[in-house]
């Protein structure tokens, strides 16, 4: 009787995965509406860090994507506590760095000030905040790569290909 | 139970059971209702109906909020079924959560199982190859187990009998190892994979490189088309349920198929406890079932059963079933029930690199890959280990995209495509030994949810599995060097037993009595009317994949049993 109830209770929390019956949705985390790991001001640094990370040209960057959003429900729901952690103290790092060197948050400062300070992570001997950057930019990448977007426009996904050649000419794209 | 009316004793009465409705009870199910007879179907899960209970079959890559990858507190909570390659968000409600049926492990085994209408035939890698008499022929050539009360010529119609009506896709290779079946168009082997086959077969007469042969409907045929099948699309997203019945899944092709006839009534949510044997009338007489939603008893009535729970949950109904007569079992007059359980051994692979062919690639995808069939110890003992093993190969070319860097240079590396040397890859699918030591029992003591007594499993591997793993490795790479391969790598994955998925046997088939539970026509020896056609039934386990001989004996002995009933002999 409880799992019973526990099943309708789960069906309900996950409006977010309309369309699907009560036992597919099962399988989906009966907690995912259970809040986000940062906060609105940390998402909005999260967002300016994948933007930074994967910038618009003349197609849209990851942080328009919502990237910033698929890289922190992954580290939520899919991650360890240890890599939740390095994300919001990572997060919140960058942002001191950016409050101490330009005087603005990480989501206000400039587009040149956002790429400095993740490069100098990058060059600079910090490993916990070199592997938080790396975590986010795999992430990014990820999220980036496999968007409606870029699957749909740029890299032409082909749901139903109804073939299989075995050896055709490469040809450059 | 004695107190039912006997209106509801004659509501709860069939002609034939079915216990499962996966691979091999769907085949059950086809074939008894096809012959005309009212054909209760059980299976202990819910039901799941083509298309309609496919709820991630058409999802786009950027619909699944984790792409594909399942939170953390699903795997934590499913260790088991998170070993397994298939268990993923696009799939995992076709897979048994391990905390609602837990199992007593002796010894590791990852027990993978999916309990719904169709089974783990929406989820299997759809691999069909037939058995070849050297495979009937072992255990009694080479001295284990018991030998194979049938050899290959009883059940070559059969094979034929299914393959048509399933649809398999594959290459009449004329390979003594590996008989041609009823056969589709083949799918492609690549280059690379040509290559290697020109390679392989200019350094040995016995090995051979082929596409595989596989349950797609790669050229549809009247027979698919009746029963509401399509072409295979190259989606090769088999595993989430294929709307086109591209590939064969009880759930598109002979459950639908039977409840056409009007003679099939399928109950789900029905585990089943035991089968009913009665001491007067020598026979089964039924079956009796919890309702895995009101937990209620219940029992249902039939003239023949057929036990197809797939191999260790039909071992557990089968010792479940007690009864005077059968105090350790249901045809547990040997006591060898639960014993000589075997599986496949799938730990090793090996990969390498191709320069050649840098001019080509592929174009579209394939659901399916490269094979050579077992060389081993095929007409002689030749090695150190008895039997041998299969093998699955595969080329790709390789496509990578610069990462290096942030910002636009990332964005534009990131967006060229460039292509790498061709990767070649292998892994083996090895025989093992069924062995009085490897088994299945049921727990004294500890009850799972609905109340079963819990199966303890203590299968492991053992020195032969070793030895062949270093030779298969050795072997391989051999081939592959001599291919031109470079960086070739082998890997021993150390899987535990189960992540196969092809567990068989602990009911097997037999000539005497006195060693075996099933006879020839997969019937028990001491009951006559109940028949076990699932990987219980086996002998021993071949190289190659299980399900096509399940479905071939599941045909079988139906029609033997329907034969024998009208002849009043069951």
């Amino acid at each position: 009787m409880e799992r019973r109830v526990a099943l309708k209770s789960m069906a309900m929390a996950v409006g977010a995965m309309a369309g699907l019956p009560a036992w597919a949705s099962g399988w989906s985390k009966s907690t995912l509406e259970k809040g986000t790991l940062l906060t609105a001001d940390q998402s909005k640094i999260l967002a300016a860090m994948v933007e930074t990370i994967i910038p618009k040209t003349d197609t849209p960057g990851a942080g328009e994507l919502g990237v910033g959003g698929f890289v922190q429900k992954m580290v939520t729901d899919c991650y360890d506590s240890k890599a939740q952690a390095s994300l919001k103290s990572g997060v919140s790092n960058l942002d001191e760095q950016s409050i101490q060197r330009f005087g603005k948050s990480y989501s206000d400062a400039g587009k040149e000030q956002r790429m400095q300070l993740l490069q100098d992570i990058d060059k600079g001997s910090d490993t916990g905040q070199k592997a938080f950057l790396g975590m986010v930019k795999n992430l990014t990448i990820q999220g980036y790569m496999s968007s409606e977007y870029v699957m749909t426009n740029l890299t032409h996904y082909e749901m139903i290909p109804a073939r299989y050649h075995g050896c055709v000419p490469v040809t450059k794209g | 139970m004695a107190n039912f009316n006997i209106d509801s004793t004659k509501a709860r009465t069939y002609d034939a059971i079915v216990i499962g409705s996966g691979i091999s009870g769907g085949w059950s199910a086809k074939e008894l209702t096809e012959k005309g007879l009212k054909t209760l179907v059980l299976e202990r899960g819910r039901d799941v109906q083509h298309i309609k209970d496919y709820p991630t079959t058409n999802m786009m890559p950027w619909e699944f909020e984790h792409r594909e990858r399942l939170p953390k507190e699903i795997t934590d909570a499913n260790p088991i079924a998170a070993r397994c390659y298939n268990f993923k968000e696009s799939s995992a409600h076709f897979f048994a959560k391990d905390n609602e049926h837990p199992y007593i492990q002796e010894k590791p085994f990852d027990w993978i199982r999916g309990y719904q209408v169709g089974g783990k035939s929406l989820l299997w890698a759809r691999q069909t190859q037939r058995w070849s008499k050297y495979d009937f022929e072992g255990p009694a050539r080479d001295k284990f187990a018991v030998e194979w009360p049938i050899g290959y010529d009883d059940i070559a119609p059969w094979y034929s009998h299914v393959e048509k009506f399933a649809g398999i896709t594959g290459n009449k290779d004329g390979i003594d190892t590996l008989p041609d079946g009823e056969f589709l168009a083949p799918h492609d082997l690549n280059c690379v994979e040509k290559y290697f086959k020109e390679s392989v077969s200019k350094q040995y007469k016995d090995r051979h490189i082929i596409i595989g042969r596989a349950a797609h409907i790669t050229d549809p045929q009247q027979i698919h088309l009746d029963q509401g099948r399509a072409k295979c699309q190259h989606r090769t997203i088999c595993e989430r349920g294929c709307p086109f019945g591209g590939y064969f899944s009880s759930n598109s092709s002979t459950i639908p198929w039977a409840m056409k006839t009007g003679n099939m009534t399928l109950r789900p949510h029905s585990v089943v406890h035991s089968i009913i044997y009665d001491d007067k009338k020598h026979k089964a007489t039924g079956v009796r079932v919890i309702d895995a939603n009101t937990k209620e008893m219940m029992e249902f009535y039939a003239d023949i059963i057929f036990l197809n729970a797939a191999a260790l949950n039909s071992n557990l109904v089968l010792l479940n079933s007690t009864s005077s007569r059968f105090p350790n079992g249901l045809g547990n007059d040997s006591g060898v029930l639960g014993k000589y359980v075997a599986f496949h051994n799938y730990r090793a692979s090996i990969s390498g690199e191709y320069e050649g062919f840098l001019d080509s690639t592929t174009d579209g995808r394939r659901p399916n890959s490269g094979y050579i069939p077992r060389f081993r110890n095929v007409h002689k003992q030749e090695t150190d280990f008895l039997r041998g093993y299969a093998a699955g190969f595969g080329a790709n070319r390789q496509t990578y995209n610069e990462r290096n860097g942030l910002g636009e240079s990332l964005k534009a590396g990131l967006l060229e495509t460039k292509y790498g040397n061709w990767s070649v890859g292998s892994h083996m699918m090895g025989e093992t030994i069924p062995k009085e030591s490897s088994y299945v029992a049921l727990d004294k003591t500890q009850k799972d949810p609905f109340g079963m007594p819990m199966l303890k499993i203590n299968v492991g591997y053992d020195d032969n599995d070793e030895k062949m793993i270093k030779d298969y490795i050795e072997q391989v790479s051999e081939m592959f060097t001599q291919a031109g391969f470079k960086n070739v790598k082998s890997h021993d994955g150390h899987r535990n037993p189960g992540n196969d998925i092809h567990e068989m046997g602990g009911a097997r088939m037999g000539k005497d009595p006195k060693t075996s539970v099933l006879n020839k026509w997969n019937q028990l020896h001491a009951c006559k009317n109940v028949f076990v056609t699932d990987g219980a039934c086996m002998t021993s386990t071949s190289t190659q994949n299980p399900s096509l001989t399940y479905m071939a004996l599941s045909a079988r002995a139906v029609d033997y049993a329907v034969k024998e009933m009208k002849a009043k002999n069951l």
